[in-house]
């Protein structure tokens, strides 16, 4: 029975969804992102790391460090509209 | 067994961020050359770009993951991976290092020294039949930039390349920068390695650039960074060595710090430039 | 070089030991920065790996916090592939449960979809369903349709506004405070050679998870309904078309009776 009503349904939001797809999305991508995709670094390669010190991770001690380091990036920025920063928001309603 | 054939023109380490540039009109390049792991994910715009360059240009697939020098044996899926890539693309050449990079499944992402010895020239030419045998191609070793040496050594490296090549019949990949590297790092005259190295089976040539620093003691070491022009002294030996050898497919490599398309191009246009000299030279 | 030899000099390449013995160098029986240049360049290039994946992350927490974390996940997970694409996968898992980013809530489900689209980027090619073919079904066949799924397709939940805070820190649109502070469900799925990440409607996530996971129409649609009263089964079902989420018609039994027929 439900299943029946679930069909019913079904059959109308289809005709809808598909009028709806029909009208196509206002899209202006760039031709050749189109047809190969935006270009992503390739992650394996044969250079030795980037950049010129050697000094700076020759000593592996984050560990220590790690605990008091404090994110410093957009998360400072952004603020909820009742004025509580994002570190103090804890879990957000679902 | 398939040879090692590129070009014997300049090429370019091909980048993502290049691409559009590079399409966009016919480029006086010889070869684009790839690093083989960043084309072993299933589908996507990595495949569509390399087959839309394939269309167009020769092929190296330079592998950076493989470990040929590990005490291990080899990792037989990744070798199935190469095996598959090579059957799509069937690049004109398939290279990889003397060096290894995994350890008890670890994969440690760097290319690592190895000591020269008569137990690690078996374990390396063995791993060399066993990819040559896989793949059905001839493939070329390169030489490693090294920072440290080990006191087990026997065998210098030029010998070991020399007999590892003449072994199994892998060519070799000549990193000039490499040459420069090591050798300053170990006090040696990159010269002299040049005058020792087996030229006959170079099957290419790479140029790059590295980074200064010195190391507790106050002597140099250079970094093979890749992230800056190729620097004179590395131009200077590959002229002695192209000199010797007469023109061999020769690669820009620049992976980090990447500048626009048109200054690769302008490195890759520098070195066909002594390639052509050199063919003149030899001409006359 | 014996096995035991290329223990020590990778054990030392991750941890903070001593160089390993019988390396040296020409001014020195212990070449220890020499032997740093290695380290550095192991935890360099995997850092810069896991950076490329999870750009948004690293604006997230800034630079330096993004590399001491990712140090420290390096460390506990090194790469077991030399296929650096799918290296931080689990990744964000770690990072939810990294005590000194716990005050940013939000950030492992931003990374959730940073690797999802990477996942997608990477991903098997195939051609979306074409409205069509659905639009020819028979109506009482429609509820016990089985759809295939693109391989790139993830479905994804969050109880924070992770979707707008991604697109923020992906330079879609400006960072600034959120204006509706409520959780957010989305698809990441690359239809062609595009990666799209699609906001999703109400009860969205657990119509399009079980759809993937091969649950028939009616029975994804009708969970969907029981979490969430505001379902709207037109909407989601646009939402189906124009992101190309699935590539075709899984057989069903009615096509197995039929073809026996």
């Amino acid at each position: 029975m439900k299943t029946m009503i679930a069909t019913l349904a079904l059959a109308g939001s289809l005709a809808s969804a598909l009028a709806a797809v029909a009208t196509p999305a206002a899209a202006a991508d760039d031709a050749k992102e189109k047809c190969y995709g935006v270009a992503l670094k390739g992650q394996n390669d044969c250079a030795a790391g980037a950049g010129t010190t050697c000094a700076g991770t020759s000593k592996i001690d984050y560990q220590q460090n790690v605990f008091k380091l404090v994110p410093k990036g957009t998360c400072l920025s952004m603020k909820t509209p009742d004025g509580h920063g994002m570190l103090e928001q804890g879990m957000a309603p679902a | 067994m398939i040879p090692s054939a590129l070009p014997r023109r300049t090429g370019a380490g091909f980048k993502p961020e290049h691409f559009a540039a590079i399409i966009a009109e016919p480029q006086p390049i010889g070869f684009f050359e790839v690093h083989a792991e960043n084309y072993m994910g299933a589908g996507g715009p990595p495949h569509t770009q390399l087959g839309r360059l394939r269309e167009d240009y020769a092929l190296s697939v330079h592998g950076v993951g493989l470990s040929i020098g590990s005490m291990q044996p080899l990792d037989r899926a990744h070798l199935a991976r190469l095996k598959t890539l090579c059957e799509r693309y069937r690049p004109e050449s398939f290279s990889e290092h003397l060096a290894w990079s995994t350890h008890d499944s670890v994969f440690l992402n760097d290319l690592l020294p190895l000591p020269y010895t008569q137990e690690t020239l078996d374990r390396v030419a063995d791993h060399i039949d066993e990819v040559q045998e896989t793949l059905g191609r001839q493939m070329l070793l390169e030489n490693p930039a090294t920072y440290v040496l080990f006191s087990e050594s026997t065998i210098e490296e030029t010998a070991f390349l020399a007999e590892v090549a003449r072994r199994t019949g892998c060519g070799l990949l000549l990193d000039v920068n490499n040459v420069f590297v090591a050798a300053t790092n170990h006090n040696l005259d990159p010269g002299d390695y040049i005058a020792r190295f087996p030229l006959e089976a170079v099957r290419e040539i790479h140029l790059s650039g590295h980074s200064e620093t010195v190391d507790e003691l106050g002597a140099p070491l250079l970094i093979d960074s890749h992230d800056t022009p190729v620097k004179d002294p590395v131009w200077a030996l590959y002229e002695t060595v192209i000199s010797r050898t007469g023109p061999v497919a020769s690669l820009i490599e620049w992976d980090n710090d990447v500048p626009a398309w048109p200054v690769l191009r302008g490195e890759a246009a520098a070195a066909q430039r002594m390639l052509d000299a050199a063919a003149r030279q030899r001409a006359a | 070089m014996s096995d035991a030899t290329q223990s020590a000099f990778a054990a030392g390449l991750l941890e903070a030991t001593p160089p390993p013995a019988g390396i040296a160098a020409w001014n020195s029986p212990s070449p220890e920065r020499r032997y740093g240049v290695y380290r550095n360049n192991v935890a360099a290039s995997l850092t810069g790996a896991l950076a490329t994946r999870f750009p948004a992350a690293e604006r997230i927490v800034g630079p330096d916090f993004f590399r001491a974390m990712a140090a420290v996940f390096i460390r506990l997970n090194p790469p077991r592939s030399p296929l650096l694409l799918a290296y931080g996968d689990d990744f964000p898992d770690f990072a939810a449960n990294f005590e000194p980013a716990r005050e940013i809530a939000y950030l492992a489900d931003v990374m959730r979809i940073e690797a999802a689209r990477t996942r997608a980027y990477h991903a098997a090619d195939a051609a979306p369903l074409d409205p069509q073919v659905l639009a020819e079904i028979a109506p009482d066949r429609l509820g016990g349709l089985v759809l295939v799924p693109q391989p790139s397709l993830s479905v994804l939940s969050s109880p924070h506004p992770a979707v707008t805070i991604w697109a923020m820190n992906a330079g879609e649109r400006p960072v600034e405070p959120v204006a509706d502070w409520r959780g957010q469900d989305a698809l990441v799925v690359r239809p062609h050679m595009i990666v799209e990440v699609v906001p999703l409607p109400p009860a969205g996530a657990p119509f399009f998870g079980h759809l993937a996971q091969g649950r028939a129409l009616a029975e994804a649609a009708s969970t969907a309904m029981a979490a969430d009263a505001a379902f709207d089964i037109s909407a989601n079902l646009a939402i189906l078309l124009r992101a190309g989420a699935f590539t075709a018609i899984r057989k069903d039994q009615d096509d197995e009776d039929r073809d026996h027929a």
